[in-house]
C-alpha cells in the first residue's frame, strides 16, 4: 500500500510535547479555576507547576520558530490562505462530518478549512493566554487592579474555549470514523495514498506531480 | 442665683451617670455578644487626633513588627506587618486621619474570588482567613475595593501568603473589644451593635454637617454593608474610599457566570461531539449495507 509522509519526526515530537504540556496546564489551571484547589502549600505547588507549564508552552514554540522558521512561516501562512473552496468546505462540512456523502466536499490542500480555523484559534488563543498570563504573573500590583481583574476573566474565558477546542481535536483525531488515519499519522508520520487522496486531494495531486517530475523521490 | 455646692455635685453625678450609660468607648453589647449578633466598629474620623495608638495596639496584640510612632510625612502603608494604619488627609489647615484596615464587608470581593477557601465569613460576619489554606494567588489583593489584603510573595515563583486585619477575633470571642478600639483615647473607634452604631453615626453626621457640609456616614450599604462604619467630615473620595457600592463586575462575571458556564460549555461540547461520532458511524454502516 502506498504510504505518504505527512508529519516529520520533529513535527510529531513537537506535537506530543505540546499536547502533554497543554494537558498539564489544563489540569493545573482547572484546579485553580475551580474552588477545589488543595489549600496551602499544595495550592502554591499547583501554581508553580502551572507556571512551569506556561514557560514550556511559550518556550518550545519559540525555539521551534527559531530553528524551523521557514516551516513556522508556512504554518501561519497556510492558516491565512483562503479561497472559494474554503467556503464550499464550510457549507459541506456539517453533512460530511455527520457521515453524509463525501463527494460534496471540495478537494483540500495539506490542511483543510477546519484545520485553518483551528490554527487561527490557536494563534489567537495563544496570544491571549500569553498576554493575560504575563500580566497576572509579572505585572501584579503594577497594572491597575481592574486590568488584573479582567485578565483573570479573559484568561478563564479563553481556557473554557480552549478545552472545547481540545475536545473537538481529540474527537476528530481519535474517535471520528472519517478521520481513521489521523491518530496513527501523528505516531508514525504517514498516511495511506487513499486517505491522502480523499482527505487532502490538492496536496495529494501536488505530491503526485512532484513525484512525476522527480521519480527518485518517494 | 448662685448654685449650691450640693446641686453642683448632684449635677456632676447625673452627668457621670449619663456618660456611663452612653459610654461610647465600651458598649456592653460587645461583652455579651450573642451568637449571630451584628457587631461592628464605628470610626469617627472627626474625633481622630492621629495619635497612632490603634496602630501600635494592633501590632502589639497581633505580634506584628513594632515601630516608632509614625508621622504624617511618612505614614506606613498596610503590609503583612501592619494590619491597621492611618491615612493622613490634609483638610484646610488641619490633618484628618482615616483609619485604614479591613472593612469586613458583608459581600466581600476577597471571599468571592478566593479559590482556596482561605477567606470566609466567621459566625459574626467578619472576614476571616486561614493562613494555612492561602495559596498566595493574590486575587484578594487585586479584587478588594479598599486595597486592604497584602501579599508577601516571590515574584518569580509566585509563592506567597496574604495577611490582613482579623477584627481581633480572639478578643471578640472573649467578649472584649478589638485592640484598636480599646486603645483609642478619644472614642473615635467604637465597637458594638451595628444598628446602634449606625444610629449613633447618623446622629454624629447630623451634628457635623453644621460645620462640615459634606460630612457623611460611610459603610451602611457599601459592599453589602461594612462591619467598619465611618463618620467622615468630607466626601468618601477625599479619603480615597470608593463611591461604588457593589462588587467589581469582573468578580461577578468570574464567579457567578464563568464557573457554571464552563461546565455547561464542556458538557454540551462533549455531548455534541459524542452524538456526532455516533451519527457518523451509523450512517457509514447504513451506507455500507446499502451498497
Amino acid at each position: 500500500m502506498e504510504l505518504i509522509e505527512r508529519y516529520t519526526p520533529t513535527a510529531r515530537w513537537f506535537h506530543w510535547l505540546i499536547a502533554a504540556v497543554f494537558l498539564e496546564l489544563v489540569v493545573s489551571g482547572l484546579l485553580l479555576f475551580l474552588p477545589w484547589t488543595g489549600s496551602g502549600m499544595l495550592g502554591n505547588w499547583i501554581r508553580i507547576v502551572h507556571r512551569i507549564g506556561a514557560v514550556i508552552l511559550v518556550g518550545a514554540p519559540a525555539l521551534f520558530v527559531l530553528f524551523n522558521w521557514r516551516r513556522s512561516w508556512f504554518f501561519v501562512l497556510e492558516a491565512f490562505t483562503w479561497g472559494w473552496d474554503d467556503l464550499t468546505w464550510i457549507k459541506a462540512a456539517p453533512g460530511y462530518y455527520f457521515g453524509g456523502d463525501p463527494r460534496f466536499m471540495p478537494p483540500q490542500g495539506y490542511i483543510n478549512t477546519g484545520m485553518k480555523l483551528y490554527r487561527l484559534a490557536i494563534l489567537a488563543g495563544g496570544a491571549i493566554f500569553v498576554v493575560t498570563g504575563f500580566i497576572m504573573w509579572f505585572l501584579k500590583g503594577i497594572v491597575p487592579a481592574a486590568v488584573f481583574q479582567w485578565c483573570v476573566v479573559v484568561h478563564d474565558i479563553t481556557f473554557i474555549v480552549a478545552v472545547v477546542m481540545f475536545f473537538l481535536h481529540f474527537q476528530l483525531g481519535v474517535f471520528h470514523p472519517r478521520m481513521d488515519e489521523s491518530l496513527l499519522s501523528m505516531v508514525d508520520g504517514k498516511v495511506s495514498g487513499v486517505y491522502a487522496k480523499s482527505h487532502h486531494g490538492k496536496w495529494y495531486d501536488e505530491i503526485a506531480r512532484n513525484n512525476q517530475n522527480d521519480p527518485g523521490a518517494s | 442665683m448662685r448654685v449650691t455646692r450640693a446641686d453642683f455635685l448632684k449635677g456632676l453625678a447625673a452627668l457621670a451617670g449619663l456618660a456611663l450609660i452612653r459610654s461610647p468607648g465600651r458598649p456592653d453589647v460587645a461583652r455579651a455578644a450573642p451568637a449571630g449578633a451584628d457587631l461592628a466598629m464605628l470610626v469617627d474620623v472627626s474625633r481622630c487626633i492621629g495619635c497612632w495608638w490603634c496602630y501600635a495596639a494592633c501590632k502589639h496584640h497581633n505580634g506584628l513588627e513594632e515601630t516608632t510612632k509614625p508621622g504624617v510625612a511618612e505614614p506606613p502603608e498596610l503590609s503583612p506587618d501592619t494590619w491597621t494604619t492611618l491615612r493622613p488627609v490634609r483638610m484646610d489647615e488641619n490633618w484628618s486621619y482615616l483609619k485604614h484596615a479591613c472593612m469586613h464587608c458583608a459581600d466581600a470581593a476577597c471571599v468571592k474570588v478566593c479559590p482556596s477557601g482561605a477567606l470566609s465569613y466567621n459566625e459574626l460576619g467578619f472576614v476571616q482567613y486561614e493562613r494555612e489554606k492561602c495559596i498566595g494567588c493574590g486575587y484578594c489583593v487585586e479584587f478588594c475595593p479598599f486595597e486592604v489584603p497584602r501579599l508577601e510573595d516571590n515574584r518569580a515563583t509566585g509563592v506567597g501568603l496574604m495577611s490582613k486585619c482579623t477584627f481581633c477575633k480572639d478578643r471578640v470571642a472573649r467578649g472584649e473589644q478589638p485592640a484598636c478600639a480599646e486603645a483609642c483615647p478619644t472614642g473615635a473607634i467604637q465597637f458594638g451593635d451595628r444598628s446602634q452604631l449606625l444610629e449613633e453615626g447618623r446622629q454624629r453626621v447630623r451634628e457635623l454637617v453644621r460645620s462640615y457640609p459634606r460630612a457623611c456616614l460611610y459603610g451602611e450599604h457599601e459592599m453589602g454593608g461594612l462591619h467598619v462604619l465611618y463618620v467622615l467630615p468630607d466626601q468618601p473620595s477625599a479619603y480615597g474610599l470608593p463611591e461604588e457600592r457593589q462588587l467589581a463586575a469582573a468578580a461577578i462575571v468570574q464567579e457567578d457566570i464563568l464557573r457554571p458556564f464552563a461546565w455547561i460549555a464542556w458538557g454540551a461540547a462533549a455531548a455534541g461531539l459524542t452524538l456526532n461520532v455516533l451519527v457518523a458511524r451509523l450512517r457509514q454502516i447504513r451506507a455500507r449495507e446499502a451498497e
